[in-house]
């Protein structure tokens, strides 16, 4: 379980003024849990995946990640960027196995342990393709069986689908919970769509801005019924996802509101 | 109704007329080989040249005609120049500038790198970099023969020290391209610090140290004429040097020549390893 305590974050902003980027957040991540924290921009939810990451340091609180202190980036954290953040010269397989390599494991058996990640992702065919000769849609595959690789723990997702298309989103969003209902992996996932948020969560945080903080929690099971179901579109069709679709929307609109008011 | 139709109906392929193709108009040089006009200008260039060392326009011992020129390279392929022949005074060139450019990049990359990583590195090494790259390589010469003596350690110390600040400072530039995400990608994957550097850093900054490799090529051909000034016996720069003496034009003429097409082979070869090192060069 990942357990975040009263975390702080101050910044010193270019200017010299202090920018309180994130206010006393408290938050669990228990095992198997698949958490959503969703908020405008601004709002600290990357500073927080940052802080979770080991990235940034607090300024104050803790991060634990099953009772070890989280001090700096390791494999036990798993990391997919907003951004691919493959390398060139590497083949897509090669990608999936960087950190494999920087473990220590011979050359034959992380190829192989990272092509049986890519047929989890779907790109088993694709293993010997240069990450430039992918869609955007496949490079963020690559990104999540990468940060897999190490068998962390938790995976940490910063929107990694917010500069997809729509179709693909839907396509990745779907191939996520796939991969987390086999995997059981613990993920905290980051977005700003109210709909994504709604679909992958079984549990959602909204937060809000300046300074960053928790506003509303939820539990949801929509993504239970999905993973067995398999029906997208039901889901999101209930009237219990439209109902609490308005509502969420309701808050978010409520603290922008609120923000530009104090401004 | 059916005028509209009729004017819209899809484009005929294969028709009487081929559709005419069109593409965004672009600003700059386009993606057209600019091959056929550089040819034609250089064919004028020799023509200007001809005519005017043909109808002697110059005094004929300051510019000899293209013909001369071509006699007097077939001579010294055959029979030498200065005692030596053609390939000894090329080859000892191409030692002097490939022993330099060695030791300019055997120490200039690790240190350029560390530059870009360290504070204290960049601090230490700026200040004499800084100070000494500006500074033309004839100026200190005199220092590297008082210091060196006149053999081959003050001509290579030469071509070194010249061809050395560029690659330094490609390497630095090429550690500050390191994207921060690329880097917490790998330290999220477990990377040690000399996994990071390994990993990461050196193929990140791969492509501008093979740009700061190319411009320290082209640096050191042109140090390298000053280098073989001094008490050199081979070479093409002394090769050169040795005929102005004579006034023998045309052989200065083969020597700037050779000098073109050794530094046109270097240009082309960098050209050949950037497409094998870095074929993802300028690829997102």
């Amino acid at each position: 379980m990942l357990r975040v305590d009263k975390a702080s974050v101050f910044f010193s902003a270019r200017d010299g003024r202090t920018v309180h980027a994130l206010d006393r957040v408290s938050l669990d991540i228990p095992d198997r849990a698949f958490v959503v924290a969703l908020g405008a921009s601004g709002c600290g939810k990357s500073t927080l995946l940052n802080a979770m990451a080991g990235f940034l340091p607090l300024s104050s609180g803790s991060i634990t990640l099953n009772g070890v202190e989280v001090i700096g980036p390791g494999a036990d954290r798993g990391v997919v960027f907003q951004k691919d953040s493959l390398l060139p010269w590497k083949t897509v397989v090669e990608n999936a196995a960087l950190g494999l390599k920087f473990a220590g494991v011979s050359r034959t058996e992380r190829l192989v342990r990272a092509q049986e990640l890519l047929r989890l992702v779907g790109l088993q065919d694709f293993a010997d393709a240069a990450p430039y000769e992918l869609s955007g849609g496949m490079r963020q595959r690559v990104g999540i069986a990468r940060a897999l690789a190490t068998d962390p723990a938790i995976l940490l997702m910063d929107e990694p689908f917010g500069a997809l298309d729509s179709l693909t989103r839907e396509q990745m969003q779907e191939l996520l919970v796939d991969m987390w209902d086999r995997t059981g992996k613990q993920i905290f996932f980051i977005t700003h769509s109210i709909e994504e948020a709604l679909f992958l969560g079984t549990h959602l945080v909204v937060m809000s801005p300046r300074p960053g903080r928790i506003v509303a929690r939820y539990d949801l099971d929509f993504v239970k019924t999905f993973a067995a179901t398999r029906d997208a579109r039901a889901v999101k069709n209930a009237r219990a996802f439209a109902a609490l679709r308005d509502e969420i929307r309701d808050i978010v609109h409520e603290t922008q509101v609120l923000r530009s008011a104090a401004e | 109704m059916t005028d509209i139709a009729a004017t819209s109906a899809p484009v005929a392929v294969g028709g009487e007329s081929a559709p005419r193709l069109v593409k965004m108009r672009r600003f700059g040089v386009g993606e057209g080989s600019t091959l056929p006009i550089s040819l034609l200008s250089g064919a004028v260039i020799l023509a200007v040249w001809w005519i005017v060392a043909e109808l002697r326009l110059v005094p004929h011992l300051f510019l000899p005609t293209p013909a001369e020129v071509v006699t007097a390279a077939v001579a010294i392929f055959q029979d030498g120049y200065a005692n030596a022949t053609l390939f000894e005074h090329v080859g000892a060139s191409l030692l002097r500038i490939f022993t330099a450019a060695a030791i300019a990049i055997a120490l200039g990359t690790p240190i350029g790198l560390l530059m870009g990583l360290n504070k204290w590195a960049k601090g230490v090494f700026d200040t004499p970099i800084e100070f000494y790259w500006p500074l033309p390589p004839l100026a200190y010469l005199p220092l590297m023969i008082i210091w060196l003596g006149i053999g081959e350690t003050s001509k290579i110390a030469l071509l070194s020290l010249a061809m050395f600040a560029p690659i330094v400072l490609s390497a630095q530039a090429g550690v500050r391209s390191v994207s921060q995400e690329r880097v917490n990608a790998a330290l999220s994957l477990g990377a040690t610090r000399f996994q990071l550097l390994r990993e990461i850093v050196l193929p990140s900054a791969l492509p501008e140290i093979l740009t700061g490799i190319r411009i320290s090529l082209g640096v050191g051909w042109g140090t390298l004429v000053a280098a073989e000034l001094i008490a050199a016996t081979r070479g093409i720069g002394y090769l050169i040097m040795s005929a102005s003496q004579f006034l023998a034009t045309d052989v200065v003429f083969v020597g700037i020549g050779i000098i073109a097409a050794c530094a046109f082979a270097f240009t082309f070869a960098m050209r050949l390893l950037e497409a094998w090192l870095v074929p993802w060069k300028g690829q997102n």
